[in-house]
């Protein structure tokens, strides 16, 4: 995994260059709720960009963020240069292909197990395969659940699910850390100029 | 050869016979006994869950060995304590299983790339005698007792039930066996006691190898999951972790939109000040209430001036902001982060202090 301390400076700059750009200036109202979404959007892109579309649930992220009409100005503002292929590679990528990986799956699974014959298994008691049934609905709730919280979740298979959490964690920590340093350093100016 | 092996398998005797052919076998049974004895001390939960033994029951095996002398000791004590497990607890089921298990040493033993993986299943074929672990390696050396072991497998297999430790010692094995061989260009695959090795199964098998070995990096990663067991738990932690961060995310860019009246006004001060006292600060302050009363204009006009007086460092790069002291227009404070590649490295030199 990347450098922490390194991960964060590179999220700070583009954060920081995100919020600028973000067009706030006097004529925009400046209610809570614009400066909280916009920061946070800033925030999500700045560290979706430092992936350089490596990880699903960045591209997912900048493919939701190009999606609505306010966020796609920011959204090329902050990736820059680069911002052309990774829309490319963001707005095909996810949905099409992953949903067209399961399903070629699902019909290569269906047109094997109806040709090919079982092998006789040792058949377990009933307690233990009711035991096991009840575990993979319990595992594949949770799984479902974690697809609905990381970004771009839904069209990843569960190994990529749960390299794309590991990422997804490391960056969500990275981005509260950074958050509540400038916070409280914010808090701090403020303080000591009253 | 077999018959040498077998006894040296059981090693009831104290001093250890050592006949020619048996000497370049034993020497790489010890390196790898050897790299056996050194990975229970990283993972010593997994090692004695090969041997089938609850921990405590495994050391005082290990260390009551009667036979204790210098470093060739410990395998010989690794041999003779599985061994006397095996004989005091499990009936030898036939010669033939015995001569299957030497031959399998033999087999292992002269493998070119020895991991630690064959080596952790013939302890616990050892302890467990269930003996059918088929391993298909595309060493042709080994085809010929490779067959030979699968066919008498399959006999055994034929005529034993299957015991339910005996099925998750194999698991565990297989674990740890396909954790390092990922690492080699080709992947050792083991046929489970009575399962089916058409592909299909096996390649179910691989993939779930896959998940645990990413389940255990997601464990280690989120606090507080490397004590829980099973898979469901394990993701009931792992959603709450992202749950809680992604929560945090949300109050603390709150938090800042209720600092800053401007989005971009207070980012050239907070930067601006000096390191030392802001570590200090940091601590009270994020313990105070999140929310904070909206500051006025005429404040962060203050912060903005102030900072620049007292820090000399930094005034030959916000010199040449001078210009724009009141609030800068976002186009002006990009372009003056832009052309200033020592902007980006005073950050990051800061942040170097502060995170």
């Amino acid at each position: 995994m990347r450098h922490p301390s390194s991960l964060k400076q590179e999220f700070l700059k583009k954060w920081i260059l995100g919020l600028q750009r973000c067009g706030f200036s006097s004529k925009k109202s400046t209610s809570i709720m614009e400066r909280k979404k916009a920061i946070k959007l800033s925030a999500d892109l700045a560290m979706a960009s430092t992936r350089n579309g490596r990880t699903c649930w960045s591209r997912a992220l900048i493919a939701n963020a190009s999606r609505d009409h306010e966020s796609k100005i920011l959204a090329e503002q902050i990736l820059g240069p680069e911002s052309q292929s990774l829309k490319k590679a963001s707005s095909t990528v996810p949905p099409v292909i992953c949903s067209r990986r399961i399903r070629s799956k699902k019909i290569l699974k269906r047109s094997c197990s109806s040709h090919v014959r079982r092998v006789r298994k040792i058949a377990l008691p009933q307690k233990v395969l009711s035991a096991n049934s009840v575990a993979k609905r319990l595992v594949q709730k949770r799984t479902n659940i974690l697809k609905s919280l990381v970004p771009g979740g839904e069209y990843m298979d569960d190994i990529s699910l749960i390299e794309e959490t590991l990422d997804y964690i490391a960056y969500l920590r990275a981005q509260v850390d950074v958050m509540r340093f400038v916070a409280s350093a914010t808090e701090v100016v403020n303080q000591n100029s009253d | 050869m077999e018959p040498n092996s077998a006894s040296y398998v059981l090693g009831s005797c104290p001093t250890r016979p050592e006949p020619e052919e048996t000497v370049l076998e034993s020497l790489q049974f010890r390196d790898e006994i050897q790299r056996l004895m050194t990975v229970p001390p990283e993972n010593a939960s997994s090692f004695t869950a090969l041997l089938e033994l609850p921990a405590t029951q495994a050391m005082q095996l290990l260390h009551s060995s009667p036979h204790s002398a210098g470093g060739g000791g410990d395998e010989h004590k690794a041999y003779s304590s599985s061994s006397s497990f095996t004989n005091g607890n499990l009936t030898f089921p036939s010669n033939k299983a015995l001569i299957e298990r030497a031959a399998k040493f033999s087999v292992y033993a002269a493998a070119a790339d020895a991991e630690i993986s064959p080596e952790t299943s013939p302890v616990p074929s050892n302890s467990s005698a269930n003996l059918d672990k088929v391993k298909t390696e595309p060493a042709e050396t080994d085809s010929n007792p490779g067959s030979s072991n699968k066919t008498q497998t399959q006999k055994l297999a034929k005529r034993k039930e299957r015991e339910k430790k005996g099925k998750e010692s194999a698991k565990k094995s297989k674990n740890q066996s396909c954790e390092d061989a990922e690492k080699l260009p080709y992947v050792h695959v083991r046929a489970r006691r009575g399962q089916a090795t058409d592909s299909h199964s096996l390649a179910e098998r691989a993939r779930r190898e896959k998940i645990n070995a990413r389940m255990k990096l997601l464990q280690e990663l989120v606090p507080g999951c490397s004590k829980i067991s099973g898979t469901a738990l394990v993701l009931d932690e792992i959603i709450n972790h992202v749950q809680s961060l992604q929560r945090q995310v949300e109050l603390l860019s709150m938090r800042l939109a209720a600092v800053n009246p401007r989005i971009d006004c207070n980012f050239d001060s907070v930067f601006a000040t000096e390191g030392g006292p802001l570590i200090d600060s940091n601590i009270p302050s994020m313990v105070s209430p999140l929310l904070w009363p909206e500051n006025p204009f005429t404040g962060n006009r203050q912060n903005f001036q102030q900072p620049w007086n007292f820090d000399a460092l930094q005034q030959p790069l916000w010199g040449r902001e001078e210009e724009n002291h009141t609030f800068i227009t976002p186009e002006n404070s990009l372009l003056s982060y832009d052309s200033s590649a020592n902007s980006a490295s005073l950050h990051s030199n800061q942040l170097k202090m502060e995170l």
